[in-house]
């Protein structure tokens, strides 16, 4: 014990004594570090911006593609056998295509859904006017169209529209309702000037040419699960009936945001593995620096070695010596690059408008373990080489 | 007291073999006050590192209060050169970026002695040498005389039982050279045991024993030395209050060890 604490005096001692190579030898941990900590923090960062917009997104929502429907597809009348299961709480069909709208002589590619009331529920869709789709739009094949916000706003530059006609295709509709904007990350994603038809009149359109895909049934589906909580079990009941239906796994595919949140995170997560390396070699090379330092430094002391062995001093202590040098330079070094790396991040946030990006502690310990590590593994070399010396080789060194 | 039984130490020097010491036998009683004269190269270094277990001899057996040295281990002789032996050597080795106090105080530390009792140890011993006021300077800035008496407080902090002294007063003027004698004197006064490596035979001949060796063999043991030298009132006041010999104590090896 008293050996440490002694160990830790003489080494502070050897330090202060030589002030400039004590940093130049740190600066390759300070560099180290620094990488270390400020781009793992930066990933970790945006990581968790990213993941908690996803989760802002309707989450109790699972999307089913149908990729190989064969020869039975899934029409309107069977979306009842989904929604009557117990976790299942609505059912929506999506086929989109593209189409081409005209306001007056002007003429706008839009992208054309048909789907049904449940649709701008279990996707959270809001209205800034009018009304949704309805049953009885689906029951009537009606002519009836919903904008989005960003449509109304590229085709008519407003959104009161409602009750206005809308030519897409040749086709005649009246728009009946414009959802409301939202920054959520769903919305950016259907920013592009969706517009929304029932199922059925989309159905009856493809036969004049419209996506083949309506009649060979619906493509897309949505399920809301009752709850939050109820997500897990919706999609396995959901997945069941789907795998009864079609007796084939590989002609479907099932996910919910769940799952797009865990992909999303494992993809930054190999993102921050990967910066974190490229950092964490360059704490390797700060090591050897060390190592390099603490062999000049056993050599030009090798006489004080003899003399110290001369007085009595054991080889474990003369190892506990260089060692806790190599060490405290380490760790010195880890607490400067800590400190530049919050000042690093501070910078960021004050330079980049909206951002706040915080130091992720957890790269902190990481960093300052591998500091550690790395001083005790580099140090012990040179300082096994001290402490093997023979104390009267030691002393007759010139 | 040490013995040397038939001690040989040989170096490889390209294809030659040097004899540095060749078949030595020498025996030193507790509290003899022996100088080793020779010429350089004649082996006196050799003997004295071998004599301070800082060097092991090729053949032959070293002991060291009736112990061979070679059955020690390296951290045994470690503690067995803190404990019993103190070290003079001509060039005073002192570290030069540490204070004389430091210095000084730096065997207590390898001891594990609690820093009270070092702070009293170490300025008895500046005290003893006389340089209480220079314990802040380092060594580049103190004169010879001086380092060399601040080796010598390393030497007796310890409260050693034998000290070695490697021409303690070769880089010294002849009137420091009489101090650092004095001053070892008075510590073998003290009932311990001085062995002095010099190749000046007027510094031998102020020695009760003189062992002349040349090319590592001992050519003359003489003990027609002056049988006393005059004690200053330290020394007496020591042997009063010590004894006039201190017995070589074999340490408490276990446990003792750090």
């Amino acid at each position: 014990m008293m050996n440490i604490l002694q160990s830790f005096r003489m080494a502070f001692k050897s330090i202060a004594t030589n002030k400039m190579r004590a940093l130049l030898t740190m600066l390759g941990i300070i560099i180290g570090v620094v990488s270390l900590v400020v781009l793992v923090s930066l990933v970790t960062s945006a990581t968790s911006s990213v993941t908690s917009q996803i989760s802002s997104m309707a989450n109790d929502m699972i999307t089913v593609q149908i990729t190989d429907s064969g020869t039975d597809p899934i029409k309107l009348e069977d979306l009842g056998q989904i929604e009557s299961l117990s976790d299942v709480e609505l059912v929506a069909p999506s086929n989109s295509s593209s189409a081409t709208a005209k306001v007056g002589t002007d003429s706008y590619s839009v992208s054309i859904t048909g789907t049904n009331n449940a649709y701008f529920h279990i996707q959270g869709y809001e209205l800034e006017a009018g009304r949704y789709l309805l049953q009885s739009d689906l029951d009537n094949n009606a002519y009836a169209v919903v904008l989005s916000y960003e449509a109304a706003a590229t085709l008519y530059s407003r959104t009161d529209v409602v009750g206005q006609k809308l030519s897409i295709d040749s086709i005649k509709y009246t728009i009946v309702g414009v959802l409301a904007d939202s920054d959520s990350l769903t919305s950016s994603f259907a920013s592009s000037n969706s517009v929304y038809i029932p199922y059925t009149t989309a159905m009856r359109i493809s036969s004049s040419g419209w996506a083949g895909s309506v009649s060979s049934g619906i493509s897309t589906l949505y399920v809301g699960a009752a709850n939050e909580t109820a997500i897990d079990a919706a999609q396995t009941e959901t997945e069941a009936w789907l795998l009864a239906r079609f007796g084939d796994s590989d002609a479907y595919s099932i996910r919910s945001n769940d799952t797009m949140a865990d992909t999303m995170e494992s993809v930054t997560n190999t993102f921050a593995l990967l910066l974190g390396g490229i950092a964490a070699i360059s704490l390797l090379v700060g090591g050897i620096g060390i190592m390099n330092i603490m062999l000049v430094s056993v050599t030009e002391r090798t006489r004080e070695i003899g003399i110290r062995k001369s007085v009595g001093a054991t080889d474990r202590f003369i190892l506990l010596q260089f060692l806790v040098e190599a060490l405290v330079i380490c760790l010195m070094g880890c607490a400067i690059g800590v400190l530049i790396s919050t000042v690093c991040l501070a910078v960021v946030n004050f330079v980049v408008e909206d951002s706040t990006y915080r130091i992720a502690w957890w790269i902190v310990l990481v960093a300052v373990a591998f500091s550690t590590l790395i001083g005790a593994g580099f140090g012990l070399y040179p300082a096994s080489k001290a402490a093997r010396m023979n104390p009267i080789d030691a002393l007759r060194y010139e | 007291m040490l013995e040397l039984v038939e001690v040989y130490k040989l170096y490889q020097l390209g294809d030659e073999v040097i004899h540095a010491l060749d078949n030595v036998s020498l025996s030193i009683d507790d509290g003899e006050f022996v100088s080793i004269v020779g010429p350089s190269g004649s082996g006196k270094s050799t003997l004295m590192h071998i004599l301070g277990c800082l060097d092991t001899a090729t053949y032959g057996t070293y002991y060291l209060g009736g112990q061979p040295v070679q059955s020690y281990s390296r951290s045994e002789l470690a503690l067995i050169r803190n404990l019993q032996i103190g070290f003079v050597f001509q060039s005073f080795n002192l570290i030069g970026r540490m204070t004389l106090e430091e210095n000084i105080e730096m065997p207590l530390i390898y001891r594990g002695l609690p820093a009270s009792e070092r702070r009293e140890r170490v300025e008895q011993a500046l005290n003893r040498v006389g340089l209480w006021e220079r314990r802040k300077h380092t060594p580049n800035s103190v004169s010879g005389g001086q380092q060399q008496r601040a080796a010598i407080a390393r030497a007796l902090v310890t409260e050693p039982t034998l000290i070695l002294g490697d021409e303690p007063t070769g880089n010294l003027d002849s009137k420091t050279g009489t101090q650092i004698m004095e001053l070892l004197y008075d510590l073998n006064a003290e009932g311990r045991t001085i062995v002095l490596i010099t190749h000046d035979d007027s510094i031998a001949r102020q020695a009760p024993r003189r062992v002349r060796i040349m090319d590592g063999r001992i050519i003359e043991d003489d003990r027609s030395g002056p049988g006393k030298v005059a004690l200053s009132p330290v020394a007496q006041e020591a042997i009063e209050t010590v004894g006039a010999t201190l017995p070589l104590v074999r340490p408490a090896l276990t446990g003792a060890l750090i």
